[in-house]
């Protein structure tokens, strides 16, 4: 495990990039930034540098979102409970439209829609870098929240107006299999891989996965269903809704697609920080493999650390002779794997 | 207006515990780079002091 430090520094302070007397950077002398991870060529490209995790401007937009978004959704709820009025035929109901739609957009067509597009260009190979990778996982984790959300505020609507908390009707049933869908990419995400393979296995299944979006959104139309067709957003570009409500209707969807940025720009944060942090982890735990000389020390003429990087569990094999010069990558070889303990996380 | 009052608990409040977990793993992986980008002989240095 990572040594106690005496000097921890805050929490929210941004690691010191202060320059040492050979010219390098505590910052590029630290086991973290020579850890296989952080050296493989997708994690060294500009865009995996990651300005979004480590800007300070970065930084200072993500609390302006914050702030912005929790003044919006408290604005929205006070007009949508309090200031505006009932609507002619489903009484204080209505006022489920503020909140149930804005949820719906913000998970289909933003959160899995930035998850598809960023698992593509993760897969396109002139823009294939880690930060699209973790893009599509930040996303694809605040939408599953949202989408809970879209279903728990729908069956809660459907109960008063249709008599029934869960029908199997297109939209909810194309919804839920959405959600069932890209629960199954985040139990993806945590199958042991190396970080190249799970990124792009992962985009695959984030690409399968957004193929039910366009299904979930023509649902209404292709098949006779409970839900209402598109109200604000119809073929028409009519929208039939005004006043005070409409202002509301906009403003929560504002408001809402603000709080998704905000968690989408720290949720990408933590992804990156847990990739330095797992790294770091496997790396302390090969040093003290190598101090009880189970493992050739950095250097050395054998294979310093055939492990699977990033991954969670983790073996580090123990060669009994140093391969010759030309021979494959040590994970080709097998050879006794002993498990570290304290890397399993 | 009770379904209403449930709806607008239960949305905003399943995206306050959300929040506040986002927040919570956020501080803890800032605090564990920090840890493990201090410098082990630096931290020495200052336990044993000058």
């Amino acid at each position: 495990m990572i040594p106690p430090s005496a000097n921890v520094p805050s929490p929210t302070a941004e690691p010191p990039v202060a320059q040492s007397p050979q010219g390098q950077s505590p910052l590029a002398q630290s086991p973290l930034a020579q850890s296989p991870l952080a050296q493989s060529p997708l994690a060294q490209s500009p865009l995996a540098q990651s300005p979004l995790a480590q800007s300070p401007k970065a930084l200072w937009a993500t609390r302006i979102i914050g702030i912005a978004a929790a003044v919006g959704v408290a604005f929205t709820v006070w007009l949508g409970l309090w200031i505006t009025p009932p609507d002619k035929t489903q009484g204080d109901l209505v006022r489920l439209v503020y909140l149930h739609p804005a949820v719906a957009w913000v998970a289909l067509y933003l959160a899995f829609g930035l998850a598809a597009v960023a698992s593509l260009l993760y897969l396109w190979p002139r823009t294939r870098s880690l930060f699209w990778d973790r893009l599509a996982a930040a996303a694809v984790e605040v939408g599953v929240v949202f989408n809970v959300c879209t279903l728990i505020s729908g069956s809660i609507w459907g109960r008063p107006t249709w008599g029934v908390y869960w029908t199997w009707d297109a939209r909810l049933t194309s919804t839920a299999l959405l959600l069932i869908l890209f629960l199954g990419y985040l139990a993806l995400r945590r199958v042991p891989a190396d970080p190249e393979v799970r990124a792009k296995r992962c985009a695959f299944a984030a690409l399968f996965a957004a193929v039910d979006v366009p299904i979930v959104h023509f649902s209404v139309l292709w098949w006779k269903t409970l839900h209402q067709g598109a109200t604000v957003l119809n073929p028409d570009l009519s929208p039939q809704i005004h006043g005070s409500m409409a202002w509301t209707l906009l403003l929560g969807f504002v408001a809402l697609t603000l709080v998704f940025f905000w968690m989408l720009l720290v949720r990408y944060r933590i992804g990156y920080l847990q990739d330095r942090v797992g790294t770091g982890e496997l790396d302390t735990a090969i040093r003290q493999r190598q101090a009880e000389g189970v493992v050739p020390a950095a250097g050395s003429e054998a294979p310093a650390s055939p492990v699977s990087v990033g991954s969670r569990l983790t073996s580090v094999a123990a060669p009994a002779e140093s391969p010759p010069a030309e021979s494959p990558p040590a994970e080709t070889q097998p050879a006794e794997a002993q498990p570290i303990s304290g890397v399993v996380r | 207006m009770n379904y209403v009052i449930a709806g607008y608990s239960i949305v905003l409040g399943l995206l306050f515990l959300y929040t506040v977990q986002l927040i919570w793993r956020r501080r803890r992986l800032n605090r564990l780079v920090a840890l493990a980008q201090s410098d082990p002989a630096a931290d020495q240095r200052a336990e044993d002091g000058p």
